[in-house]
């Protein structure tokens, strides 16, 4: 195990590159949810606009 | 031939649709075929004669990478068709590729620097390839910035369309720069045709991670493009349905 995360003395590159790799992953997911939870919100608030006006 | 499938593709509630149906889709197979690789690549596959266990970080450089220029291509591609056919859906969707391919242009970027550094003896040269990557970073994040500089979405559309379609030439450029150049860094080691120059068993968790990442990369731009698709729609009747369900 320990072997493994030593990665033959590359760790200080190996684990960073994943590490980045994820983090953009990850954020990218969440970036993308919120944009169109957001996209939702707006939407629904049109409406309510174009009830009331009608 | 009917050109009924590319007509509806114009229709804003039926790319909606088809959108949220793809996604978990293209997001369950893109995340399990990603786990898959970077485990085979992390612990299966065998260390490097030369690179030792530093060669794993092609598991995600190379992936990345090849996620800048794909994700540029589909943003021109569909800039392009936006621009003659005036479809807004297809402005649409090159609006939706921006962000996601600027995000994993840094991340090759930011992988290539440390790939670098132990196997050149440093993060950054100002090599043919390397200055390229970076020039298709600033293309995106110049795309991004024109289209929020404009308040009008038809003109932020039509404007960063041209700047997507021009750019467009440094993305083999970027894949050629390798071959045209002498450059630090090394050539493909997949090729499409003929005979990769990688032993398999190093080969196969890159081409799944590779499938993977693309994978995942079109459910993101599909989760991005229902949110671009309702924002354009002013009060159409089918928002509503949308919505709903």
């Amino acid at each position: 195990m320990i072997q493994f995360l030593r990665m033959g003395g590359y760790a200080r590159y190996v684990w960073p590159a994943y590490g980045v790799t994820l983090l953009a992953v990850v954020l990218n997911i969440y970036w993308a949810r919120a944009l169109l939870a957001r996209s939702r919100t707006d939407a629904r608030r049109r409406l309510a606009m174009l009830g009331e006006t009608q | 031939m009917t050109w009924t499938w590319f007509h509806r593709l114009g229709s804003p509630p039926y790319v909606y649709r088809l959108a949220r149906r793809l996604t978990p889709w293209f997001g369950w197979i893109g995340g399990l075929l990603l786990v898959a690789g970077l485990f085979d690549g992390l612990v299966l596959a065998p260390a490097d004669y030369q690179q030792g266990d530093g060669f794993r970080m092609m598991y995600v450089h190379v992936p990345t990478a090849w996620l800048s220029m794909m994700l540029y291509t589909y943003m021109a591609v569909a800039a392009a068709i936006g621009l003659v056919w005036r479809i807004k859906v297809a402005h649409a969707l090159a609006a939706s590729c921006a962000p996601v391919g600027a995000s994993f242009t840094a991340v090759a970027l930011v992988t290539g620097m440390l790939f670098g550094k132990p196997m050149w003896g440093t993060y950054w040269v100002w090599d043919p390839r390397l200055t390229f990557e970076l020039l298709l970073l600033f293309l995106y994040l110049g795309y991004m910035g024109l289209r929020a500089s404009f308040d009008d979405t038809q003109r932020a559309d039509r404007a960063s369309a041209v700047l997507a379609v021009v750019g467009v030439v440094n993305v083999p450029i970027v894949h050629y720069s390798v071959v045209w150049w002498n450059s630090l860094h090394q050539g493909s080691s997949v090729t499409l045709f003929g005979k990769s120059a990688i032993y398999p068993t190093m080969l196969a968790p890159l081409l799944i991670s590779m499938l993977g990442f693309t994978c995942y990369c079109v459910a993101i731009v599909l989760v991005r493009l229902r949110a671009e698709v309702l924002r354009r729609e002013r009060a159409a009747s089918w928002i509503q349905e949308a919505l709903t369900a």
